[in-house]
């Protein structure tokens, strides 16, 4: 809660916030620390009856250019989440101008601050961070290392890519997940296998978000590798290559999809259902006899009708 | 392969399907419902878990908070145990188990209350009052009050400097407190107003690691322990005879005039023994004991000079009021104990009363009667430091609160409500704006709700226990089951037609690294938020809805009835009846997650039966899977009807 504070010794004097001009050039480094610190108070304001003026401030301090940088970059060990988003803001629209001094902070000791140089790097998207943040992703402090991964992806420099990949075999669940939605945005089909294996990840966000990176690959490729996966896949690895698949949904995926029909399995038989269903709701491929006849269960049957209802509404993803 | 070889593995099978088909028994229906739904999404009960070490975890961590966030459907059965733990007329069986849960992560052992040694534990008074079971009370008391309570006290705050002690009743209490003016301040007089408060937390964290609570509590429950025991004798004495209370009161026949009356028992200074008639007490004690009559209480205590509590009233319809904050049932640096064994009393507070525990053990047990409890911040089962409990066993009350009240836990603290009987009111809010989001809403932050000073201290844990009547919940922003910043908050609701009203963060809610759940077993029930409620999770948060039974009605605007955000988990779980669910923007609710830190949340909807009404994404009979980053819901029949026995 708000502290009680005698409040009457902080000045209140409006500062003219929205008007810097040329004279800024003039300042010495204690006025413009002292500048931005008081444009920042507002940049960073949270309060309902401030919001109007967030913006501007923030737009007053991204006209500092590079030199706005390094006091804000020292401003990244704050504890509060509004003001650290207000800087990643305000570099991001410094852009390129502030690399030097973030690439110089990849260096800094405290893993918060690298974490978030890291984040600004990869929101600011230039090739020129690529090796400094390559340097960083075998740091000791795993957001460190997620947030490298995740810029590197952002950026999308094939020079990257062996860096993704060696990330896919990282312990920490949230490092995969950066793995694989930076193989997602790098163009290169080396990443294809890597990212049907994590289908079976322990960790969610990285399998869930393998079936999103997978889509964004070649078809072809894609389907010759998942195809081989299936023979000997089980659980949600299988389940999830087969709603990539389905996703996919074109002749060859179908056909694949079909195949798991009459693998036995009943999981197996139902995700593969599932998956062609929601690919062909109005059954143009004619599977749909074949699926109401292996599948017996009263949920899973149930399963199936939604995902028909559903795609044939438009209402819900297909799943 | 040998005959042996063969039989031992059917064997083996047979056990195993045997284990499986008694696991599958024993799985309750909200367990059966998560493990469809997850299946049918792609996810496992596993997936529900979050790491330790988002942050670098500091040391106010409880590891029960802690175990929780790990495992946060967990939660569930957590909450089921604790309403299952209250014995009527036993309030120091839940304390004890609520103390066990205050152990921070790591902490190997557990500090006992000061033991009076040798002389300490005898007779310092002469005896002024001819009942000897009353004598043996009064001494035992106070032992309490002279020796275990200061002596524990001090072991709480031994390695502290005086300056460190006094920050605790001066700074600290400014982080939990609010100022109504503050909703007029400047910009510039936010953000001074805010670095000042950081700098009060860093100053604090500083010194906190040395505080260590347990002493002070354990003395409060062995105390409490006590005093139940033996009023109960002394109970039962006052109930036989029509004397019973003449005798009761009966003192030594003769006193010189000169003589010193603090030296005899019972005649201390700040203690009081008041007979069947309406008394008045108006002041700062250390004990009174009143045995009938409809009493009125002024009470104060000054926080610089702590010292132990204890008001014992046997009967009568009594007025309680605070002329000063840490009054009634608080303990503040100490042990404030407040029994009421009888009649329709009314509670009028100021700020940390009402069972609360402030560096110390609070609780307030009143065991009958139509009660109203009024307060303001830090009140109604709040605990800081410590255990703050009120606990009502009988009639229609009606609980007031202003913020951080009514079953509120805050660093390593612990506090909670136990109603057992009767439709009950609580409301939470209508004072402090929140001015961070809102010009016309109010901060609740209680009814169950757990706090932390994000990031740098973990949170407590605040609930409510309702097991009886028809009752009806009310807060604004913050509440009914909520929390934020490695905390839990929680309601458990048995029994009644509820009706539960709130804005904002509520009926199972979390934000930041966070726990909150309400659990409603029976009763056709009414669910009303405006968003970021029943059932969401924000930021690494887990927030759960469950209600068991009953044709309820769900309303919601967005982000609510399943919903995680930014990597968090919303659940919402309705297990049988016909229920109704309306939703004012489908494209966030009813099976949700929004995408963050590039990957999605998790939101899972679920209704195990009943012809249920959607407006939104559900519907019944069905499957869904909502176009987000990743949510889904179902509505089934788990137990279908046997068509055989149509």
């Amino acid at each position: 809660m708000k502290i009680r504070i005698f409040i009457a010794a902080i000045s209140l004097i409006a500062v003219p916030v929205f008007t810097l001009a040329a004279a800024e050039s003039n300042r010495t480094p204690v006025q413009l620390q002292k500048r931005i610190d008081s444009i920042f108070v507002i940049a960073s304001s949270g309060e309902l009856k401030y919001r109007d003026k967030v913006d501007p401030a923030i737009e007053s301090l991204a006209k500092l250019g590079a030199k706005a940088a390094p006091p804000l970059i020292d401003k990244f060990t704050t504890k509060s989440a509004r003001e650290r988003l207000t800087i990643i803001k305000i570099l991001k629209k410094i852009g390129s101008p502030a690399l030097p001094d973030l690439i110089d902070a990849l260096s800094r000791p405290e893993w918060l601050v690298v974490k978030r140089v890291c984040w600004t790097l990869g929101d600011i998207s230039d090739v020129a961070a690529v090796s400094s943040l390559i340097g960083v992703v075998g740091h000791d402090n795993w957001q460190v290392r997620e947030y490298s991964i995740r810029a590197l992806g952002k950026i999308g420099d094939l020079q990257a890519v062996a860096a993704v990949i060696n990330s896919f075999k990282d312990p920490v669940g949230q490092v995969r997940k950066a793995a694989v939605v930076s193989a997602g945005q790098l163009n290169s089909a080396e990443t294809i296998s890597y990212l049907i294996q994590i289908l079976g990840d322990a960790y969610y966000g990285a399998r869930l978000s393998a079936v999103e990176a997978l889509l964004t690959k070649d078809t072809t490729l894609l389907l010759a590798q998942l195809k081989e996966t299936l023979k000997s896949a089980s659980g949600l690895k299988a389940k999830l290559a087969m709603k990539v698949l389905g996703q996919i949904g074109n002749d060859e995926a179908m056909d694949i999809l079909s195949e798991q029909l009459n693998s036995g399995n009943r999981q197996k038989v139902v995700d593969a259902a599932i998956a062609i269903v929601s690919a062909d709701p109005k059954n143009i491929c004619g599977y749909h006899e074949s699926i109401f006849e292996k599948v017996k269960g009263r949920l899973d049957l149930l399963k199936i009708k939604s995902v028909r209802a559903s795609a044939g509404d438009g209402t819900h993803s297909a799943n | 392969m040998s005959m042996k070889s063969v039989y031992y593995m059917c064997l083996i099978l047979l056990l195993a399907l045997g284990a499986s088909a008694q696991n599958k028994k024993k799985m309750s229906p909200e367990q059966q419902g998560l493990l469809l739904l997850t299946n049918y999404l792609g996810l496992e009960l596993e997936d529900i878990s979050f790491r330790q070490d988002y942050h670098d975890p500091d040391g106010f961590r409880l590891s029960k908070v802690a175990a929780l966030m790990s495992r946060p459907l967990d939660m569930i059965g957590y909450v089921d145990e604790l309403r299952g733990v209250h014995i009527k007329g036993q309030p120091e069986i839940l304390a004890s188990i609520l103390f066990d849960d205050l152990a921070v992560t790591g902490q190997s052992s557990r500090s006992r209350a000061y033991r009076p040694q040798g002389t300490e534990a005898g007779d310092a008074y002469t005896l002024y009052f001819l009942n000897q079971a009353l004598n043996q009370f009064l001494a035992r008391m106070a032992v309490y009050i002279d020796q275990v309570f200061p002596r524990s006290t001090e072991m709480m705050l031994a390695p502290l400097s005086k300056k460190e002690k006094r920050f605790l009743t001066t700074k600290f209490k400014d982080i939990i407190t609010s100022d109504l003016e503050e909703e007029f301040y400047t910009v510039e007089q936010h953000d001074s107003l805010e670095k000042a408060e950081e700098k009060y937390a860093d100053q604090f964290v500083e010194f906190a690691g040395k505080i260590d609570k347990d002493p002070i509590i354990r003395a409060g429950i062995d105390c409490l322990k006590m005093i139940l025991l033996e009023t109960k004798r002394l109970r039962k004495q006052l109930r036989e005879g029509e004397d019973a209370a003449e005798d009761f009161m009966r003192v030594t026949g003769f006193l010189p005039d000169n003589t010193d009356l603090s030296a005899f028992l019972g005649r201390q200074p700040g203690w009081a023994i008041g007979g069947p008639d309406n008394d008045y007490y108006n002041g700062d004690y250390y004990f009174i004991l009143d045995i009938g009559g409809d009493d009125i209480y002024d009470l104060e205590y000054d926080p610089n000079n702590p010292h132990g509590v204890i008001i014992i009233d046997f009967s009568g319809n009594d007025s309680y009021r605070s002329r000063s904050d840490f009054t009634l049932g608080s303990g503040c640096l100490s042990v404030g104990i407040l029994v009421d064994f009888e009649g329709d009393d009314r509670y009028d507070a100021k700020s940390f009363s009402l069972g609360s525990g402030y560096f110390g053990f609070g609780i307030l047990y009143d065991a009958g009667g139509d009660d109203r409890y009024d307060g303001d911040t830090h009140v109604q089962g709040a605990g800081s430091f410590g255990l703050g409990l009120l606990i009502d066993e009988g009639g229609r009350d009606i609980y007031n609160g202003a913020l951080f009240a009514q079953g509120f836990g805050f660093i390593e603290g612990c506090g909670i409500i136990v109603d057992t009987k009767g439709s009950d009111s609580y409301y939470a809010g209508g004072k402090y704006k929140d001015i961070l989001r809102y010009d016309d809403h109010y901060l609740s932050l209680s009814q169950g709700f757990g706090y932390g000073l994000r990031p740098i201290m973990s949170g407590g844990i605040g609930g409510i226990i309702d097991l009886e009547g028809n009752d009806s919940y009310y807060s604004d922003i913050f509440g009914q089951g909520s929390s934020y910043w490695w905390s839990l908050g929680f309601i458990s609701d048995k029994s009644g037609n509820d009706n539960y009203h709130s804005f904002q963060y509520a009926q199972g809610a979390a934000a930041h690294m966070s726990l909150g759940i309400l659990a409603d077993d029976s009763g056709n029930d009414v669910y009303f938020a405006k968003g970021v409620s029943q059932g969401c999770g924000h930021d690494y948060s887990a927030g759960i809805l469950l209600d068991r039974a009953g044709n309820d009605t769900y309303t919601a605007y967005d982000l609510s009835q399943a919903a995680g955000s930014a990597n968090g988990v919303g659940i919402l779980i309705d297990n049988s009846g016909d229920d109704r669910y309306f939703i004012h923007n489908q494209k966030n609710s009813q099976g949700y997650g929004n995408p963050r830190r590039d990957f999605g949340s998790i939101g899972l909807f679920i209704d195990n039966g009943g012809a249920d009404q959607y407006l939104g994404n559900g519907r019944d009979d069905f499957f869904w899977q909502t176009k987000s980053k990743w949510g889904g819901g179902m509505d089934i029949e788990l137990f279908p009807a046997d068509e055989n026995k149509k």
